[in-house]
């Protein structure tokens, strides 16, 4: 029973990354592998403003705001100019390849090789149905409902949430039905960049200590939660990761620790070898 | 070869060997070579050294990341090399030009054994890491504990050390209920490890025996980040090569080392380098090889390489020297003599391992580490 | 001194062949293994247990791997090769045809990761994390392994070695079949259309690219002694590409020059650097710096430092080299007259037959539905050989999709397509291109950086080195044949007045002069059945008019056409019957005539 209640937590630390990564790819059809250098670099914001006396709850709204700036200007100034020079498709992947050795190891550069922790208290435990739980981890439940239900709610009954799936299923028919494409992107990339801030922040709180790679093995667990729901699919995206989340903790528990993440890749592979549209998508028109 | 601490024992003892002369009117430079910590990188690495190192003497701190590659380099090239490395290769395979310092792995995991022996502890918990240098303390630990009448090993978890988080881990080992857990995970997986146990075992930390890699600052300031520090002190314990500071050896090492203040980057508190394994015994390997080529009056691997054995063996007769000065005076008067360091007595095998004596050693609140108990031989050849 | 010049030539030859080998997969043949590493750890892996005792009697006993043959060399360095070559038919379900690149991309990288855990946690199989060392150099029980003229002979080996591959990868590449290979490349569900096998072709060189890979693994670890899953990350595979991307893909001297620059280069020049800041500062600046000559070069000079070069055929068939118009081409020059004098009989090889209009090409019930939408609904239409069947129908009326699933690009949700008598539906598509049914797309479909020439000539069927092994017995095999190929594409080419640019990349061309180059190529491809999507679109009108006049002459010939156009006139002109399709269902079928009086018709389309 305990290993459910951290496959919860790794999972609510996952739907987080994972909502902002797939919307990333549904409105620009990238798939940005820089993500978790970003997660890594915000987590670091967070720490920073953390050490300058800010409590980390406060400290976590740095966090976000550098995920949602960094990701818009990698969008505006590095995916867009490359996506109008018209090369060859996998070019944008090895771009974001590139992108992700500079932010992790440009962060690397200048914090060193050392780790670091927030300053936090863990709060109370809690034992809920068999599951022992810190408070933190319960407060980390509680942002990741928050912003899967602002989400859910963004996506369902605001103009911007209609604008970005109109753009996702067909970015000119969009255009040419008024929507203003361009920005609605940015809008994307700034709301997907701060679920990516806030992502790594709680990622590294969940963690305890961190340094500047330790997102760097993250992504494998994004691709599998993502392709799992369908890529480009935000509602496909939290149950991609609740599925992953659960396996590697529940696997870990059951089969053996060290072969944890091997659940991930495999369903990924699988994924990828018969349902690269995922569990309950369908092919796309051409 | 890498390393701050490595670089650091390099150059106390060359500063003192050089200020009595050098080695047979030669001084000794220090040249630092970054393997990477890559099998691949490391034999380049070396062979870049060799062109651009004329007058090579000896090598010394390679680690078990590179060692399997480049000890045949240097054989090779009659080059003598004192290593870090506890890989189960050099207790099988017979290198002349290899020596080390330290003991092989598996006298490391069979330490940790009596020190849980010593503190009473009965229910032992493994959590190793999936890389090569912690892997092979396992079955040596296992086999140790199995000795021990009452002694059981209650859980037994491999971490992959790559991955992010490890409460499924930490739950199982807290729910094992050890009365202690043996561990050696390098990076971010020990501290997270030992974090996750803290938390989810009520904020009361489960006493660790780590090997003497987790004696280590960035391990100790990365576990202090989420541990209070009184409370890991309290409850950690390490194996530890002997690094007393009762030797007589010892106050020279102190002056030395706390000289090369400043001079060396990445390490902070010089200090802790005066109780780290790597610094002590790679100071005395400076000082031996120093020895071995006076006595033989060679700087040639292949003329002085034997002379190691008989300066650190010792051989009948021979009087006891604490330093280069007094070895060097011996060595005039034609005496024979048997080096004493800062690690204590040596005595090499057939293999050129010198398992020594080890200690049960402690962090202190800065960082370094305190001996709170030797080990004797007697205990250890009995597990 | 030597010794370290030795090492350099060493890792110089196998950081050549591993780029060379990724060049063949990435820069030629279009596909992004990003798992390259896997093949060379597998050869790597292999040499070790070949040529290693067995594991319980060597050395102690203190490691643990399979195999230990104790084999003599070369038969390491070949085991190396064909396991480096073996275990890429796994990955051949990722890079199958139906997989985005981007997607199968990240399997790849995936597959790295995951197979690095793998060896690391499973330490029976390859001794785990510590990896296999004491691995006996080639012949060591023969020669001194660590003298100087040994390891001068090993690093001259290598070389010669990957000369050898060199030259053999460029054979390929330059023969018929590397033009497939590139074509494929430049955009594969066209390539597919016309016939080219992509999943057989991808797994050739998966195979090929995986058995130079294992081949330097092989010699790596002869010369090093020791491999283990350290030596392997998933980032090397990304400091290849660095490599290729910098160097020229696509061309093999910029491969090699890659290898130079950027994994021996890198390395080996910061080693002369004095030390500074903490141990951890230089890699992490190596890793930013190779991140940001990824990103500078693609977007400065995405080509390389020797890009690929354009291949000049017409010099092939001793005609003077294209003038080489700059920037947009001159449409002025164009003589489009010619095309009135031009006889496609001689030129496609094709003997009249007989009309006699049976039915060739029919479907029943077909139907296609993309996620929950159906877009072709229930369709049965039945098209005769010998006549120029037009279709018709309001945007989105399903007539691409129809085009896409007759010629198998995609596959039918439900319903059955038969072509000359026989169930067609679930034939390939590059089979169905083999057997006579060719399509021509709606978007523009040159293959961009191959000439228009290269264009035409891949289209033609059954060329004799199109094929692996036809590619490796050289141009005295196939070059007589290619040359005619070439001769007849020529010819066609000047039949629609565009000999001027015959040797300019097909990308460079205004959109009508691509729609006429995909005409050509479909015509060589040879068809009996041609389906046409919207061909005159951007083509002037005259030349419209005059390439309608000879499809009618080829339909006279007995070839079939089924053309979607928008332009009604045309289908007045040259088109009977014609079929309107609109929300996916067969609305009517006629002549225009008869649909013109049809109110259904005229409501649905003519007039809306």
């Amino acid at each position: 029973m305990s290993s459910f209640g951290f496959g919860l937590i790794t999972a609510a630390v996952l739907a987080i990354a994972t909502v902002g990564f797939t919307m990333q790819f549904a409105v620009t059809n990238v798939l940005n592998l820089a993500y978790g250098s970003i997660m890594i670099n915000s987590a670091y914001v967070t720490y920073w403003v953390n050490t300058h006396g800010a409590s980390i709850w406060l400290a976590m709204f740095a966090g976000v705001a550098c995920g949602a700036v960094v990701s818009w200007f990698l969008n505006r100034f590095i995916y867009t100019p490359f996506q109008h020079k018209n090369l060859i498709p996998i070019t944008l992947v090895i771009v974001s390849l590139g992108v992700n050795l500079i932010g992790t190891f440009g962060l690397q550069a200048i914090v060193g090789g050392s780790f670091v922790a927030y300053k936090m208290s863990q709060g109370h435990e809690f034992h809920i149905l068999g599951m022992l739980l810190s408070g933190v981890q319960l407060i980390i439940f509680a942002i990741c409902a928050v912003v899967l239900i602002s989400i859910h709610w963004l996506l369902k009954y605001t103009r911007l949430g209609k604008a970005m799936r109109a753009t996702s299923a067909n970015r000119n028919l969009a255009r040419n039905s008024g929507v203003k494409t361009q920005f609605i992107i940015s809008m994307t990339w700034i709301i997907s960049g701060a679920l990516c801030g806030l992502a790594g922040t709680v990622f590294a709180m969940n963690s305890g200590v961190f340094e500047a790679t330790s997102a760097e093995p993250y992504i494998v667990l994004l691709l599998a939660a993502m392709f799992l729901g369908g890529p480009g699919e935000p509602y496909g995206a939290m149950f991609g990761a609740l599925t992953i989340g659960l396996a590697t903790e529940i696997s870990a528990a059951y089969i053996a620790a060290d072969y944890k993440e091997v659940i991930a890749f495999l369903v990924l592979l699988g994924m990828l070898a018969f349902r690269p549209f995922g569990l309950f998508g369908s092919e796309k028109a051409l | 070869m890498l390393g701050p601490k490595y670089e650091v024992a390099c150059l106390a003892a060359t500063q003192e060997i050089d200020k009595l002369g050098g080695v047979l009117g030669h001084q000794i430079n220090c040249k630092t070579v970054d393997t990477r910590g890559d099998p691949a990188d490391a034999v380049p690495a070396v062979r870049q050294m060799y062109a651009t190192t004329p007058n090579l003497g000896f090598v010394i701190g390679c680690t078990s990341d590179e060692a399997s590659t480049v000890v045949p380099i240097f054989g090779a090239n009659n080059t003598v090399s004192f290593c870090m490395t506890g890989e189960s290769e050099f207790d099988a395979v017979k290198f002349p030009y290899f020596f080390r310092l330290v003991p092989p792995d598996a006298a490391d995991a069979v330490a940790m054994v009596a020190i849980a022996q010593n503190k009473g502890f009965k229910k032992i918990a493994l959590a190793f890491g999936n890389d090569a240098g912690s892997q092979t303390f396992v079955q040596p630990a296992i086999d140790g504990i199995a000795k021990v009448s009452g002694m059981s090993v209650v859980s037994n978890v491999t971490l992959d050390i790559s991955a992010t988080s490890f409460q499924t881990e930490a739950q199982s080992i807290v729910s094992a209920h050890p009365d202690a857990i043996m561990m050696e995970a390098l990076g971010a997986a020990g501290v997270a490890l030992l974090s996750e146990i803290y938390q989810l075992n009520g904020n009361k930390m489960i006493p660790v025996i780590g090997t003497s890699a987790m004696i280590d600052p960035t391990f100790f300031s990365g576990v202090t980040a989420a541990i209070p520090t009184a409370t890991f002190i309290a409850n950690f314990d390490a194996d530890n090569a002997v690094a007393s500071s009762a030797t007589p050896a010892y106050p020279l090492f102190k002056k030395l080392v706390l000289a090369q203040s400043g001079k060396v980057r990445g390490v902070g508190n010089f200090s802790t380098l005066l109780s780290a394994n790597g610094t002590v015994h790679l100071y005395d390997g400076v000082n031996i090889a120093a020895l071995a080529m006076v006595m033989s009056k060679s700087t040639k691997g292949a003329k002085y390489k034997n002379d190691i054995l008989k300066i650190a063996n010792g051989v009948p007769g021979a009087t006891v020297v604490t330093s280069y000065a007094q070895g060097l005076a011996a060595l005039k008067a034609h005496k024979k003599i048997r080096y004493e360091g800062v690690g204590g007595l040596y005595n090499f095998d057939a293999f050129h391992t010198s398992f020594g004596a080890f200690e049960d050693a402690q962090y202190t609140a800065s960082g370094g580490t305190a001996s709170v108990g030797t080990l004797s031989a007697s205990q250890l050849s009995g597990l | 001194m030597w010794f370290y010049i030795t090492t350099i030539l060493v890792y110089g030859a196998v950081d050549a062949l591993a780029c060379l080998g990724l060049n063949m997969q990435f820069g030629v043949a279009g596909i992004s293994n990003f798992g390259f590493i896997i093949f060379q750890a597998a050869g790597a892996y292999t040499a070790a247990v070949l040529s290693m005792p067995p594991a319980a009697t060597s050395n102690g006993g203190f490691q643990q791997y399979i195999l230990g043959w104790n084999l003599p060399w070369p038969l390491p360095w070949i085991g190396a090769a064909l396991v480096g070559g073996l275990i890429a038919l796994p990955f051949v379900f990722l890079v199958g045809k139906r997989l985005r690149g981007d997607f199968a991309a990240v399997g790849l990288l995936v597959s790295a990761v995951l197979l690095n855990l793998l060896a690391t946690n499973y330490i029976p199989f390859l001794n785990g994390a510590a990896g296999i060392s004491i691995v006996p150099a080639p012949l060591q029980s023969i020669f001194d392994s660590q003298g100087l003229g040994y390891q001068l002979a090993y690093g001259g080996v290598a070389i010669l070695l990957t000369i050898f591959v060199y030259f053999l990868l460029r054979r390929i590449t330059e023969s018929p079949y590397g033009r497939s290979l590139r074509a494929m490349r430049d955009n594969d569900v066209v390539a597919d259309s016309l016939g080219k096998n992509l999943r057989g072709q991808r797994t050739s060189i998966l195979v090929l690219g995986g058995m130079v890979a294992g081949l330097s693994g092989g010699i790596l670890v002869g010369f090093i002694s020791l491999w283990a899953p350290g030596a392997w990350g998933y980032a090397e595979t990304i400091v290849l590409f660095a490599a290729i991307i910098i160097g020229g893909a696509g061309n093999h001297k910029g491969a090699i020059l890659g290898a130079i620059l950027v994994p021996l280069g890198f390395e080996e020049i910061t080693r002369f650097l004095p030390p500074f800041g903490s141990p951890s500062l230089v890699p992490a600046l190596e890793w930013v710096a190779i991140g940001l000559l990824i990103i500078l070069f693609l977007w400065f000079r995405p080509t390389g430092v020797i890009p690929e070069k354009r291949r000049i055929l017409s010099a092939i068939v001793g005609r003077a080299p294209a003038v080489a118009a700059t920037g947009e081409a001159d449409a002025s020059k164009d003589n489009i007259g010619a095309i009135d004098d031009f006889n496609f009989r001689s030129v496609l090889n094709t003997t009249p037959v007989a009309n006699d209009h049976r039915v060739i090409l029919s479907t029943q019930g077909l139907t296609k539905t993309f996620s929950g939408v159906t877009v072709v609904s229930d369709v049965s239409i039945a098209v005769q050989q010998g006549r120029l069947t037009g279709m018709i129908g309001p945007n989105g009326a399903g007539k691409s999709t129809m085009m896409a699933l007759l010629a198998g690009t995609l596959p039918a949700t439900s319903g059955q397509i038969f072509y000359d008598g026989r169930d067609i539906t679930r034939v390939a598509s590059y089979k169905r291109a083999q057997e006579g049914l060719v399509r021509t797309f709606q978007l523009a479909s040159e293959f961009k950086k191959l000439t228009v020439l290269e264009n035409l000539v891949c289209a033609i069927p059954r060329q004799s080195g199109d094929s692996f092994l036809g590619s490796l017995r050289g141009r005295r095999f196939w070059g007589e044949q290619d040359k005619n190929n070439i001769e007849r594409a020529e010819e066609i080419l000047e039949g629609f007045g565009l000999s001027q640019y015959a040797d300019l990349y097909a990308g460079g061309l205004s959109g009508g002069q691509r729609r006429l180059v995909e005409i050509m190529r479909a015509l060589l491809a040879e068809p009996k059945v041609l389906l046409l999507d919207e061909p005159m679109a951007g083509v002037h009108p005259n030349l419209a008019r005059k390439i309608g006049n000879h499809l009618t002459k080829l339909v006279a010939d007995g070839m079939t056409i089924v053309m979607v156009e928008h332009e009604l006139s045309i289908m007045d002109e040259f088109c009977d019957p014609v079929i309107v399709l609109a929300d996916g269902k067969v609305l009517a079928q006629g002549t225009m005539g008869e649909l013109r009086a049809n109110s259904d018709v005229v409501e649905a389309y003519l007039v809306g």
